[in-house]
């Protein structure tokens, strides 16, 4: 599919047809109908979409941090994995170890009991084995890589007297702590201020080169895909409607939803025009779409499209769109 | 005589601005201790002043806990202020009507908020109509006629009322839901509506359905607008004249061209390099500030910027910049502003 396939380098991640459904007494959500991705290592994947569009439970089925009751389906392979087959033990290992994932809310992944320097040295003593002293001394290092200023003092802290941007570092780098291949971001920089963002963001962008890391990163945010993302995958009512390097997406998208997505974003030089708009509203979900998802909404919508769901065709040499009216490239 | 709901009918004339707002402080005592002895002030808001002209969309912008909540409260006078003064096309809000002023009532009933949680504002169990209908029966419109406005007001917000009018705000999603709050605000037929965050949890495509309105409703109804923000794409695009907040201070303020192509304020200038820039082949290379914004119960000596600024000197730390008037209507905060103010680059910043 990507580039990833075509060389031999056997891509980091590949996913192949990943459905999540969850089925409560209540009600029925198909949050992911039909997900195929590939990363390289080294390769930052940006997954952008409106809430609800299964971008974490995307993420989080590739660390398998789904709650018991989800019924998954599809191939998930990291590093060459089958994560699903994974037991307990080997997940312990797997998680923190060659995955790790960062949040929106720095308090879901560091305990309020424990200061950060201790966080990080049990981080690496667990998967490591190493002496306290040599973990210790690597928690040192670790907040000097994520640029937290006076490092040492700041092992002694505890994640609540930190600030909201160093309490992100701290976080990334209690995710780095083992050197993951592959880094798993949910949104970490959404809830920051403008000037704390960009510093979040330039960093990840420092580390991941430095580190070599693969790196997913959701987002709702088409700014932030354009400063991080070697490529871009669009998901819309659980599905990845568009997919290809970042600079052709935000040039001139190929899908529908994703025009629409780029046309409603607000930036500058919009003055005095008016917005696009995308009228309506996503699919509810409770049945899995057998058709173009986003044709309810769409102003080409024909009857094609509600034939069944448009395949994913290759439009240019890497560009994907799941559309009836992008032909497929020669 | 007239309608005690109709519009009121502009006094001053156009020149005369909608609000005038001087010398507005805000602080919070923080208590704490054992005999919940007030240990520390939240310096909010501080010596805020600017004026709020008829018929313009005035943004505000800065990052979180700079007061723009705050600031938006005191304009609602949910909040008392600790000083300052507010005069409402021509008369001092809350004074009394004998000596020229304007009763709260009067005041609350012409200026209406939108805040940014649309569900945490709306009644859960009364269906949205009713909402809408609540605030124009208490002020004296018949159960019939608040019925018939707040239908009037569901279809000029985009929500049909034959199938709208008796949900309830769960059965909504957000965008919906920010579209009901928003008809509330207008229910009253207020001359200035403050929107705190309105579309900030809103999705993108929601977030320009909303934005939208807004444009259309401020031109149906004659409306002045507060647009407050900490998404500067969004506030350039909505806004006349921004108002830059920095620690519970006026940083700058002007025409929404100067602010954003000549913006004069260190503050400013990295608040608008922060912003993505929507090309992959022009990406970021350095963050234009470090660290997070300081905590305004003790804010920093002098301009409270400094501590993040690259061209503090010793002037920035001891004493407090004046406003500097560049021209055109646009005032900036800042040293470098004011010939002889004793920075090294002072007056390169003048008009
Ligand atoms: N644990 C869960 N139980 C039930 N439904 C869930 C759960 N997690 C996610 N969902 C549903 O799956 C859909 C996709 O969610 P999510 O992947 O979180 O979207 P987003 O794109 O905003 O990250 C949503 O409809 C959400 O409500
Ligand atoms: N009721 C309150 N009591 C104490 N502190 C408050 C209160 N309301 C706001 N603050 C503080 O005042 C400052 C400004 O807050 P706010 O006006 O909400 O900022 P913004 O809306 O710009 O994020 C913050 O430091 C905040 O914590
Ligand atoms: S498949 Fe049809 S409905 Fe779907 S996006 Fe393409 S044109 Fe629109
Ligand atoms: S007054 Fe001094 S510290 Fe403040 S913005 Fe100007 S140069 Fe920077
Ligand atoms: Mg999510
Ligand atoms: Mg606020």
């Amino acid at each position: 599919m990507s580039a990833a396939l075509k060389t031999n380098a056997p891509p980091l991640v590949k996913l192949r047809d990943l459905h999540v459904t969850f089925k409560t007494r209540d009600r029925t959500v198909h949050a992911v109908n039909g997900v195929d991705l590939d990363l390289a290592a080294g390769e930052v994947l940006c997954i952008l979409g409106e809430s609800g569009s299964g971008k974490s439970v995307t993420l989080r089925a590739l660390m398998k941090l789904l709650p018991k009751f989800a019924q998954i389906k599809g191939g998930i392979e990291v590093n060459g994995r089958d994560v699903n087959a994974m037991s307990n033990s080997q997940l312990a290992d797997f998680r923190g170890g060659e995955v790790a994932m960062i949040f929106q809310e720095p308090m879901t992944a560091l305990d309020p009991v424990f200061t950060v320097g201790r966080q990080i040295a049990e981080t690496v003593q667990r998967h490591e084995g190493v002496s306290r002293a040599t973990a210790d001394a690597r928690a040192l290092e670790l907040l000097e890589l994520v640029q937290i200023p006076s490092a040492k003092r700041r092992l002694a802290a505890y994640p609540h007297e930190l600030s909201g941007g160093l309490r992100q570092r701290a976080m990334i780098a209690v995710a780095l702590a083992c050197r993951p291949k592959l880094l798993l971001a949910d949104e970490p920089t959404t809830a920051l201020d403008a000037t704390v963002q960009i510093q979040v963001l330039l960093l990840l962008r420092e580390l991941q080169e430095k580190l070599d890391m693969g790196v997913i990163f959701v987002t709702h945010d088409l700014g932030v895909a354009g400063e991080i993302a070697d490529k871009v995958a669009v998901m819309y009512a659980g599905r990845v409607v568009e997919e290809g390097p970042v600079s052709g997406l935000m040039a001139g998208p190929l899908h529908p939803y994703a025009q629409g997505l780029l046309g409603a974003t607000v930036h500058p030089g919009m003055r005095g025009k008016r917005l696009t708009t995308i009228p309506g509203a996503p699919p509810m979900l409770d049945v899995a779409p057998t058709t173009c998802a986003f044709s309810p909404r769409c102003e080409y919508a024909e009857a094609a499209c509600t034939a069944g769901v448009p395949a994913l065709v290759e439009a240019s040499p890497g560009r994907f769109a799941r559309c009836v009216r992008v032909p497929k490239g020669v | 005589m007239m309608d005690a709901l109709d519009p009121t009918p502009d006094r001053g004339g156009p020149a005369q601005p909608l609000l005038a707002v001087k010398g507005l402080v805000k602080h919070f005592p923080l208590k704490g201790g054992l005999l919940g002895r007030t240990q520390a002030v939240v310096r909010a808001v501080d010596d805020v002043e600017f004026d709020v002209v008829k018929g313009e969309t005035l943004g505000i912008v800065g990052e979180s806990g700079c007061g723009k909540s705050t600031t938006a409260r005191l304009l609602m006078r949910l909040l008392e202020p600790n000083a300052g003064t507010m005069i409402f096309d021509g008369e001092a809000v809350g004074e009394n009507v004998q000596a020229g002023g304007i009763t709260l009532r009067e005041y609350r009933r012409q200026v209406q908020m939108v805040f940014q949680d649309s569900y945490a504002s709306l009644n859960p169990r009364l269906p949205i109509e009713e909402t809408i209908a609540f605030a124009p029966r208490i002020h004296g419109l018949s159960a019939d006629e608040s019925v018939t406005r707040a239908r009037e007001l569901l279809a000029a917000v985009g929500l049909a009322p034959e199938s709208f009018a008796r949900r309830y705000p769960h059965e909504l999603s957000g965008g919906q839901r920010q579209r009901i709050n928003i008809a509330r605000a207008l229910a009253l037929r207020p001359k200035l509506v403050i929107l705190d965050e309105p579309v900030s949890a809103l999705d993108k495509s929601v977030e320009a359905q909303v934005l939208n309105l807004l444009v259309d409703l401020k031109a149906e109804f004659g409306l002045t607008y507060v647009f407050i923000s900490h998404d500067l794409n969004v506030v350039q695009y909505i806004s006349d004249r921004v108002l830059v907040m920095y620690l519970g201070e006026v940083a700058e303020m002007g025409p929404v061209g100067a602010i954003y192509d000549r913006p004069a304020h260190p503050y400013t200038r990295a608040l608008l390099d922060s912003r993505p820039s929507m090309d992959p082949a022009k990406r970021r290379t350095k963050p234009p500030l470090t660290g997070d914004p300081p905590n305004p119960v003790n804010p920093p000596s002098g301009c409270r910027f400094r501590t993040r600024c690259g061209h503090a000197e010793e002037v920035c730390a001891a004493r407090k910049p004046l406003m500097a008037d560049l021209g055109g209507g646009h005032i900036v905060s800042c040293h470098m502003a004011t010939p002889g103010s004793g920075h090294s680059q002072a007056g390169s910043l003048a008009a």
